[in-house]
């Protein structure tokens, strides 16, 4: 059976046909820079060249629609008739309490999907646009959501409850969830690989640093804290995200701009983060060049995402007396050598040191990049979020 | 609901504001006017109603650029042939409400249904002018359409469950909360607030306080976002003094004469926030500057 796979973010549709006999992927790509005058679509088919399409794509379904189009083209395609897509695994960020697994979609699961959208604003719609413009595209392919919340589902309640009266908790569910899990728990699973281990006796810190961002605590293979929480919006400092802060700052902008709750949500979720600090981009490449350039607000915005990770991996190192390995993953976290190497200035008291030379030359491929004296590995390890996706998805759709 | 094919005919005030809010929804729309110029006119309020948006950080402008490109402007009647939801937003006047849906109604096909947004006018009324009034109904939204979270659904006497259904499914597209209404003269929120506006305009005229003061007092006193006066200004003094006139055809009762300053300023041309003055002054942005001088103070210190 092939299973596409479909994780829409925020301005972004990244897919994968995957040919569950033997996990073979069959093609893959990106539709980039959705809502921008040149959106770009990059194809590939398994042993082909890959292709780039530069056109104007505005929102999410003309995204998907490429998307199947691209697949099904006599040029570039790898299948011929859609009924060959058997499943579409979706990435949904958000599933609160209601979901605590992956579930198989149906008009009581999309209803449930839409009551969400308040948790994650920034991506549940794109989500479910996602989902829409699937079931009209291939109306016969069987839909499974597969949620970011789930792999942090086992945190201690000390972990996830909140210092606001508990009422609040039983009456909204507000609680920290944590996101990226499909993330967290791929790299997981492959740094006790390449250390040549079980999870069950490893201490890991894993960074998925993307255009959202997030930090986990692995113990034994269990997430038992993570900085993302009620929504993606807590935690790291992130592209358009403003992470952590005083909860009283946000009555007092709201208060001083006559500011509504959409226009509050809007300004911490859409215009904060790197690139509200920066002033330059919400990308981290052009942050940096335009740090190495001398920009003054780039250079503070790049040091303050990056001792935001530090803060982090030292609260998490104490949370599980002890840490093994920290792992680097995410578009950031797999390239950015620069980012990797000020979040692990001056950390040789836990034991964390890089090899220079090596972080230098490594990109996007599964290297340990500690030095040979250190304690603590630092592994790079490019996320797979995509074939845990498939692999959930098969699993309900074979069970059902 | 979505896919609906939707066309609103009005470019005015409340025909751009539906239609950002129908884009919005990632729905596509097609606005009407008489003339390309008015359409793109049209186009040209919305994008300066979403670049005030930004500013206020609710938006980006890549959302802007999305929600835009589901907007046509055109000055083609004859698009709303196969249209399922025609959305009338013309200026609020009987004569020219009743042209235009005996003229659509003969474009338009069978079963879509006509939607108009009139204020304070008879929906039994209009469908009149119509082969289809089963199929007319009135849905009010208030003014910034984008802002105002609640919808009036107004049945007329003819308007039957699935028209009334479809109403509701299209408010529920657009986010917003609705309340149903069984026609009669200025439904519920017209004609609530007409009263209070008008005897705010009473006890300015009558010189027992200030416009400052006055809205000071009940935007504090009993929780409005904006006090009576400048609610007025905002809503434009000439549509106030329609509505109120039309309140007193139908329902005869003094309280809905027009207080005498509204008639005077109205006639001076001093219609609020897009005339630049009302009972204060406004820059080009809308932004309020201060109080005006109105005519009753003039003539005293005279």
């Amino acid at each position: 059976m092939n299973i596409l796979v479909i994780n829409c973010g925020s301005s972004s549709v990244k897919y994968q046909l995957i040919d569950m006999d033997g996990e073979r992927q069959l093609a893959k790509g990106m539709v980039s820079r959705i809502g921008m005058s040149a959106s770009v679509l990059t194809h590939k088919a398994a042993e082909k060249e890959e292709v780039k399409i530069t056109r104007e794509i505005l929102d999410h379904i003309q995204a998907i629609e490429q998307v199947v189009a691209i697949l099904l083209s006599p040029n570039h395609g790898v299948i011929h008739d859609v009924n060959e897509i058997g499943a579409v695994g979706h990435r949904v960020v958000h599933g609160g309490e209601h979901f605590t697994d992956s579930a198989v979609i149906d008009d009581s699961v999309m209803r449930e999907l839409r009551n969400l959208i308040e948790l994650a604003p920034l991506h549940n719609p794109h989500n479910i646009r996602g989902i829409v413009a699937c079931q009209r595209t291939l109306p016969d392919a069987r839909q499974v959501a597969v949620f970011d919340t789930a792999m942090h589902a086992k945190m201690p309640p000390y972990a996830y409850i909140y210092g606001i009266p508990y009422i609040l908790y039983k009456r909204y569910q507000i609680r920290r969830y944590g996101f990226h899990g499909m993330s967290h728990y791929y790299v997981s699973q492959r740094a006790a690989a390449m250390m040549g281990k079980d999870r069950s006796e490893l201490k890991i810190i894993t960074c998925h640093l993307g255009n959202g961002a997030s930090v986990a605590a692995i113990d034994s293979g269990t997430s038992i804290d993570t900085s993302m929480g009620f929504t993606p919006l807590e935690g790291l400092l992130m592209g358009t995200r403003c992470g952590d802060m005083d909860p009283a700052i946000i009555l007092h902008i709201m208060s001083r701009e006559e500011l509504t709750l959409h226009e509050a949500n809007t300004l911490m979720n859409k215009h904060s983060g790197v690139a509200g600090i920066s002033g330059v981009s919400s990308d981290m490449r052009e942050v940096i060049q335009a740090s190495n350039e001398g920009n003054p607000t780039a250079k503070l915005a790049l040091d303050t995402y990056c001792y935001r990770i530090k803060k982090y991996i030292g609260a998490y190192a104490a949370a599980m007396n002890g840490v093994d390995c920290v792992v680097f993953t995410g578009g950031v976290g797999e390239n950015s050598v620069n980012v990797r190497r000020i979040v692990c200035d001056k950390m040789d008291y836990l034991g964390l040191k890089l090899d220079l030379d090596l972080n230098k030359t490594t990109r996007a491929t599964e290297t340990d990049v500690a030095a040979s004296d250190a304690t603590v590995r630092a592994l790079v390890i490019p996320t797979n979020e995509e074939l845990v996706i498939a692999r959930d998805t098969k699993r309900l759709i074979d069970g059902d | 609901m979505p896919g609906t094919k939707l066309i609103i005919i009005g470019a005015g005030v409340m025909g751009q504001g539906l239609a950002e809010a129908i884009a919005t929804s990632g729905n596509e729309v097609t606005l009407v006017d008489k003339t390309t110029k008015l359409a793109e006119r049209g186009i040209k309020g919305i994008s300066e109603s979403m670049n005030r948006e930004i500013e206020k950080w609710g938006l980006t402008e890549s959302d802007k650029k999305a929600i835009m490109s589901r907007i046509y402007p055109t000055s083609d009647l004859n698009l709303s042939e196969d249209a399922e939801i025609i959305i009338e937003a013309i200026p609020d006047r009987m004569d020219v409400k009743k042209d235009l849906f005996e003229k659509v109604d003969s474009i338009a096909r069978k079963d879509s249904v006509f939607i108009t947004t009139t204020a304070t006018l008879s929906i039994s009324e209009i469908a009149a002018a119509t082969e289809r009034p089963r199929q007319v109904i009135g849905m009010h939204f208030l003014n910034p359409v984008t802002k105002i979270p609640v919808v009036e659904i107004v049945k007329g006497l003819k308007t039957n469950d699935d028209t009334f259904a479809k109403a509701t499914e299209f408010a529920e597209m657009l986010s917003k909360e609705w309340i149903t209404v069984n026609e009669y003269p200025g439904f519920v929120t017209t004609r609530v607030i007409c009263p209070m506006l008008n005897e705010a305009m009473h006890v300015l005229m009558e010189g027992v306080a200030s416009a400052e003061d006055i809205d000071h007092a009940m935007k504090l006193g009993f929780g409005f976002n904006v006090g009576p006066l400048t609610l007025a200004d905002m809503m434009g003094l000439d549509v106030v003094m329609s509505w109120m006139e039309n309140l007193l055809h139908e329902l005869a009762e003094h309280k809905y004469n027009a207080c005498p300053l509204l008639r005077k300023m109205v006639r001076a041309g001093r219609l609020g926030v897009k005339t630049g003055s009302g009972f204060f002054r406004y820059d080009e942005e809308g932004r309020q500057l201060g109080p005006a001088t109105h005519p009753a103070e003039k003539e005293k210190t005279l």
